[in-house]
């Protein structure tokens, strides 16, 4: 079992006044303070543009804000050397928005690229990928590369390559925007299943009001580079069940 | 299920064609230009090997003044041997100028002597001059001194050329893979970045384009050595075709030194790329967070 004794009292994620700016009038994010509890799980809505991406990149460690303090697992990030930022690194499973699938590997080696990136023997993982695969609905799809698979598939495989090594926290970029309801209800069983059993950190960003109201999770919601937690709203009449 | 595992960084792509081509056209010209520096010092040393300690008399007088001369040269200090050339000998020195029809009979021609004197005895042309004089024979003493040193002075600057141009073309071949490897970096921006937070360190990500590289290197530079090993091997042919004065010319013996030059250039060049890529990978990725 990993270690987490770091974890047990502190959150999983949490942002003390962030701001990040790309010049003097050029605000993206402006003093953002968040919480989210280890084994939460959280939808992240709001308009295009309120910054929802940059939010998650500062939380998956791709970027530094220009003031605060974006803590993991109450470790603060920004005092961390480039060793062990890779090390935490390792305990975020990511879903990128525009995928990054590796056009020269098939889905399974996609899959496994952060098994082989931890120095995991191929013998070790092979089923367990298969079996992803397989749950994710792309089990006679193994040996495609991207560029022969659908986009709803391509994000499957982004999916599957972020669970594979059972993160602390995974952070989803939009992760239904490409597949039909069906397939979108199977990942969010999926990630709920890994909130649940594993105690996964969930963070999800998403316009999909139907997977929020659904999943009856915590619901943040950022404009104007401000971040409150709101109550999920009701449907509304013509997104209500039949 | 047997699955195969492609490599993280995609094979190599049309950039790295062109860099190997590059790489490969450099190390070419670096084992040539090292070939011709290592020969130019061989032809120096072997022109002036052959004239060190020869001595040439010329004889203005009669057959006898020129016997008396030969033993005052084998009395003299340093000198241990002298012997006059017959008549046949002095008109063979002359043919290659005379041509075919050689030497008309009644043509006077120099009483010459042939001497050699002791390695370290520099001195023993000067004194059998000096005794030649005391002597009233009218006869002149080249111990080829003179443009020995011009010709070691000359082939000298040559191989010092030739070296800085093996020093020049291996900064170019640094210079050029640091730039092919820039470029081949940003191509590959995305895999940089993805393994970068998937949590690879900067050693493993720059592991990769450092073996990659260190290949790229290594196999260009050695179809480049080779290049040049084929090259030298067919000058070696066209010399020794040539006559057997093949001493006047620069000494491509293919030796061992000759070997350890060609077997350099592909690691030089393996080397530079991977310090190259190393360099330029850890660069870029101290950009990132």
């Amino acid at each position: 079992m990993r270690e987490r004794d770091e974890t047990l009292d502190e959150p999983a994620v949490r942002f003390d006044r962030v701001s990040l700016s790309y010049g003097p009038d050029a605000d993206v994010l402006a003093d953002v303070s968040l919480q989210l509890r280890p084994g939460s799980m959280t939808f992240l809505t709001g308009p295009s543009g309120a910054g929802k991406s940059t939010l998650l990149k500062m939380a998956y460690l791709a970027l530094k804000p220009s003031t605060g303090r974006v803590s993991l697992f109450g470790i603060d990030t920004g005092k961390l050397t480039r060793p062990t930022l890779a090390r935490m690194r390792k305990r975020i499973g990511v879903v990128f928005q525009e995928f990054r699938l590796l056009d020269h590997l098939t889905a399974y080696e996609n899959v496994a690229l952060p098994l082989r990136v931890h120095g995991d023997s191929e013998k070790r993982y092979r089923d367990d990928v298969v079996e992803l695969l397989k749950w994710v609905g792309l089990g006679d799809r193994l040996d495609a590369r991207p560029a022969t698979l659908s986009g709803g598939e391509k994000q499957r495989v982004a999916i599957a390559r972020a669970v594979v090594v059972k993160p602390d926290i995974i952070i989803a970029d939009e992760p239904t925007g490409n597949v039909d309801e069906e397939m979108g209800d199977r990942l969010l069983h999926l990630f709920r299943e890994l909130n649940r059993r594993l105690n996964t950190t969930v963070l999800i960003a998403t316009h999909d009001m139907a997977m929020v109201r659904k999943a009856k999770a915590d619901m943040l919601r950022l404009a104007d580079g401000m971040v409150v937690r709101v109550a999920i709203p009701p449907a509304a009449p013509e997104e209500a069940p039949a | 299920m047997k699955r195969s595992s492609s490599p993280l960084l995609p094979r190599e792509d049309a950039r790295e064609a062109a860099l190997f081509f590059v790489v490969c056209a450099l190390c070419f010209l670096a084992a040539l230009s090292g070939l011709v520096a290592r020969s130019a010092y061989a032809a120096a040393d072997s022109w002036t090997d052959r004239v060190t300690g020869q001595i040439t008399v010329r004889v203005r007088g009669t057959d006898a003044q020129t016997q008396s001369a030969v033993e005052m040269a084998m009395t003299t200090q340093g000198i241990i041997s002298a012997r006059a050339l017959t008549r046949e000998e002095s008109v063979d020195l002359l043919r290659p100028w005379l041509g075919a029809a050689g030497v008309p009979d009644d043509l006077p021609l120099p009483h010459l002597i042939a001497a050699e004197a002791a390695p370290g005895a520099g001195q023993a042309g000067a004194a059998l001059g000096e005794k030649l004089t005391a002597a009233g024979i009218d006869a002149t003493v080249d111990d080829h001194v003179v443009w020995s040193a011009d010709v070691k002075r000359a082939t000298d600057s040559a191989g010092l050329v030739a070296l800085i141009a093996v020093g020049l073309l291996g900064a170019t071949a640094v210079a050029v893979i640091a730039f092919a490897t820039h470029a081949t970096l940003l191509a590959r921006r995305d895999i940089v970045e993805l393994l970068h937070l998937t949590g690879a360190k900067d050693g493993f990500i720059s592991g990769l384009f450092e073996r990659r590289f260190l290949m790229l290197g290594v196999q260009a530079g050695a179809v480049g050595a080779l290049l040049a090993l084929g090259a030298a091997a067919f000058i070696l042919f066209v010399v020794k075709q040539s006559d057997q004065r093949v001493w006047l010319l620069p000494q491509l013996s293919l030796s061992l030194a000759d070997g350890l030059i060609l077997g350099l250039a592909p690691l030089v060049a393996g080397v530079a790329a991977m310090v190259a890529a190393k360099v330029t990978v850890l660069r870029s990725l101290s950009e990132m967070v």
